[in-house]
């Protein structure tokens, strides 16, 4: 791997800039969207949560009642803001991958605006009290889904097609688990959608849910992580045999796991013992990437106080663990008997789709977005006040919820505690989390007046915008440099 | 560098496949339900009912579904008599069995509740009666009107002094006596099936004991709201 | 039971199956072979030879006995746009 000769290096450059060029339209004009849906999704999140500890605020408009206006927040976070962030992370990282442009860019597109057409349906049909009744799959099947499905398809189709168009032979994991992702997705959300009856609708509804978690969010964003960590580290992963079996224990074991959902309801027990069985077999592709990521990264911790997309991309790797090591636990009977039905589950989720998906997202993006733009982010300060924010937020969020859940649960087991005491216990956490909302609301304002600003405005610095701009004191202190440009 | 684990994987995930075709699948095709004892599809009221319960979202804080008193209180709690069955959701599609339970479990409330006043007050304006509660009201279900608007077809509801404008009244409107009616048919107690066979089946695969538990405080505990 | 169990058994038998066809091309086509270079295939050229900030010496040293001597970095590389 020593030095290449100078015009294979020059080729290489070419390469990664033809690619870069290919799919830049398409990835900004997810991202961009992305970006609204987040600050959609944020203010329907805060306005459901203020509901729950002040259900009268909200009484006077039927599309702000709690049930709506938490599926909207639902549905805007999970296929307004993540989908569409991944779609535009893949569509960039598979060109560089396997070094061929984007096929069909225009394609890319017509699928963004395709898909925001079957949002905006969607969820302007849950506020209006078009619902299909199914957790995760609120959105109309008749007049929005459709739409979706060709958006995916439109963004799918291009994706496969640069892949079939590759110059390389091996398929770097990351192309594993992005492709895996547009593979399966579409299966998942026909087979979801299907209108069943009775509990089979129970089954097919929570193999659904927990698979577009685990099929769909975390393949790409452990494809992201796979690709970003060591990129800026410019150290191989710790060991790659490892993370194709983290890629391959996830592709099998993943599609059990969906009845811990409904541990304790009138399905078959086998049904249901299956996926306990199967959740904790999730400990083989957790650890795998837990071990990895982690063996990548150390020694060179330092790096997180200088790269924001490092920052962002390591602690949601660190939240992926978390959250995975927790569904565990929660999917054995024991436990799921206090948590269920709590507000645990709700700062479960949190620790899954924010603390993982979004942080991995927010540190892509953090590397993505000056490369499209051509030049820097304006503002380090900036970035490290989102951080910030975020993190602290997404602390108080789960720390708040996950206690009060656990108190409401072991009140709802006690047959003689009144139901009057399961809702008085939470109400503490409730506040908090209506403050911790505003804070992550607060950050994602920051965010994306930093996304438009650097959009906007002409290139104001020629540096990077790191977060550390001073020399940090390392370990073994030999002499340090000024962060290289 | 080795290939073990490769072997071990592709061995492990043709065991498992082999296992789910081979035992899984023909066991799942040997048992049938039927809808449990006195489970009437619903009514065209009712049906309409359940569609305002699905727009309105009362899914995401109530659960319907009442689970093995061996190891929840739901029974205890004066939820259900027994834990449901798969007989028992027969005319549900979609199944609202739920996921939260910010509010009590809704599976047998036609039997807990039954007064349709009661209801109706309670959608209106939830501290009207429940002081301590924190559901939304669904004013959007509900009219306001001046007192002497009031024609002999309206439902007005009984809300309790000083919960009105002075001189209005509440009408109902039609979503709004529906979703009352669907959650009056909430009703899902009956003893398990007559039909022995059915009855031991739904019971193994729901994993209950051999006795089909009953209520532990003696009879159901009809109308009382355990709060 | 039984659609249920049926229609969710066959959409996990699918998927896995979705999963063994996968696993089973990139068996035969080598996508298991050679897995150390693989693990470079992130990198361009110059990549790991791009000096980095909070590299303690010794890490200094070690990337550039495996690598060759350090470059500094060149816009659109680790830290900065393209
Ligand atoms: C924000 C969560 C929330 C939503 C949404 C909600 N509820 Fe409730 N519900 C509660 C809480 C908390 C209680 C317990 C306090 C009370 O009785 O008001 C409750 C109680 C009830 C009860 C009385 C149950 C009993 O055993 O005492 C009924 C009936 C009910 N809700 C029906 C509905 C219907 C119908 C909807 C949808 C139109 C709905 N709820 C939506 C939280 C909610």
């Amino acid at each position: 791997m020593s030095a290449a000769p100078a015009d294979a290096r020059r080729e290489e450059i070419a390469i990664r800039a033809s690619a870069d060029a290919s799919s830049r339209a398409p990835v900004l004009v997810f991202f961009a969207t992305a970006v609204a849906w987040l600050l959609f999704g944020s203010l329907a999140g805060e306005l459901a949560s203020l509901a729950l500890h002040w259900p009268d605020l909200l009484g006077f408009a039927s599309f702000l009642t709690f049930g709506r206006i938490r599926t909207a927040h639902l549905n805007a976070m999970i296929y307004g803001w993540a989908s569409l962030a991944m779609c535009g992370v893949s569509l960039w990282m598979i060109p560089r991958l396997v070094h061929q442009q984007l096929s069909w860019p225009r394609l890319a597109m017509a699928g963004a605006a395709l898909w925001n057409v079957g949002l905006v349906i969607g969820i302007g049909g849950i506020l209006a009290g078009r619902n299909d009744g199914l957790e995760w799959l609120e959105m109309d099947r008749a007049l929005a889904d459709p739409w979706l499905v060709a958006g995916g398809a439109c963004v799918g189709i291009p994706l496969l097609a640069t892949l079939a168009r590759r110059t390389v032979d091996h398929l770097y994991v990351s192309v594993w688990y992005v492709i895996g992702a547009f593979l399966w997705f579409p299966v998942l959300f026909l087979v979801g959608n299907w209108p069943f009856g009775g509990v089979e609708s129970a089954a097919v509804n929570w193999f659904y849910a927990h698979n577009a978690l685990g099929l769909w969010l975390t393949a790409v964003n452990v494809g992201a992580a796979y690709y970003f960590i060591p990129k800026v580290l410019g150290r191989p992963v710790y060991s790659y045999q490892l993370s194709l079996l983290g890629f391959w224990t996830l592709a099998f074991f993943y599609a059990l796991n969906g009845m811990h959902h409904l541990i304790g309801g009138p399905l078959p027990t086998w049904m249901i013992t299956t996926s306990i069985v199967a959740s904790v077999l999730m400990i083989i592709p957790v650890v795998a990437v837990a071990v990895n990521h982690h063996m990548t990264v150390v020694g060179r911790f330092a790096a997180l106080r200088y790269s924001p997309t490092l920052r962002f991309v390591v602690i949601g790797a660190m939240a992926y663990t978390a959250v995975s090591l927790q569904g565990m636990f929660t999917a054995l009977r024991e436990v799921n008997r206090i948590t269920h039905f709590t507000q645990w589950t709700i700062a479960h989720s949190h620790v899954g789709v924010y603390g993982f998906v979004t942080f991995v997202l927010f540190g892509s993006m953090y590397y993505v977005l000056p490369r499209l733009a051509g030049r820097e982010w304006p503002s380090a300060r900036l970035i490290q006040w989102h951080f910030w924010l975020s993190l602290g937020g997404i602390g108080l969020y789960v720390v708040a919820l996950t206690v009060v859940g656990v108190l409401q649960g072991l009140v709802l087991l006690e047959p003689s505690a009144p139901f009057q005491r399961s809702v008085e216990v939470t109400i503490p956490g409730l506040y908090a989390r209506s403050l911790a909302g505003l804070v992550l609301g607060a950050g994602h304002l920051l965010f994306a007046l930093h996304c438009a600003a650097l959009l906007r405005a002409p290139a104001r610095r020629a540096m990077p915008a790191l977060l550390e701009a001073r020399p940090v004191v390392v370990r073994d202190a030999g002499a340090v440099q000024e962060p290289a440009s | 560098m080795t290939r073990v684990w490769l072997l071990l994987l592709g061995a492990a995930a043709t065991l498992g496949f082999a296992m789910v075709v081979l035992v899984v699948l023909p066991g799942a095709l040997l048992v049938r339900i039927e809808p449990s004892a006195g489970l009437a599809p619903y009514g065209e009221r009712e049906a309409r009912g359940r569609a305002v319960y699905i727009a309105d979202g009362c899914v995401y804080c109530h659960s319907q579904q009442v689970r093995d008193p061996s190891f929840t209180s739901d029974v205890d709690r004066g939820w259900g008599r027994r834990a449901s069955l798969p007989a028992d959701y027969v005319h549900d599609a979609p199944h609202l069995l739920g996921t939260m339970r910010t509010g009590p479990d809704l599976l047998n409330v036609g039997a807990r509740l039954p007064d349709p006043s009661w209801h109706l007050i309670h959608l209106y304006d939830p501290r009207a009666v429940v002081p301590w509660s924190i559901m939304p009201p669904f004013r959007h279900r509900f009219e306001l009107r001046d007192a002497d608007a009031v024609g002999p077809g309206d439902t007005v509801v009984p809300l309790p002094a000083g919960r009105v404008p002075e001189g209005q009244v509440v009408v109902a409107k039609p979503e709004a006596i529906a979703l009352v009616a669907y959650l009056l048919s909430l009703r899902r107690d009956a003893p398990p099936g007559a039909a022995a066979l059915l009855d031991v089946d739904s019971r193994f695969w729901c994993g209950q004991g051999d006795e089909p538990r009953l209520a532990r405080r003696g009879e159901a505990p009809a109308a009382e709201t355990p709060r | 039971m039984i659609p249920s169990s049926v229609a969710v058994v066959a959409m996990v038998l699918l998927l896995g199956a979705s999963a063994l066809a996968l696993f089973v091309w990139a068996w035969r086509r080598g996508q298991f072979d050679h897995l150390d270079e693989q693990s470079r295939a992130v990198f361009d050229a110059r990549d790991p030879r791009i000096e980095r900030p909070w590299e303690s010496e010794a890490q200094r040293r070690e990337r550039e006995r495996a690598h060759g001597p350090p470059l500094p970095a060149q816009p659109g590389e680790w830290g900065g746009a393209a």
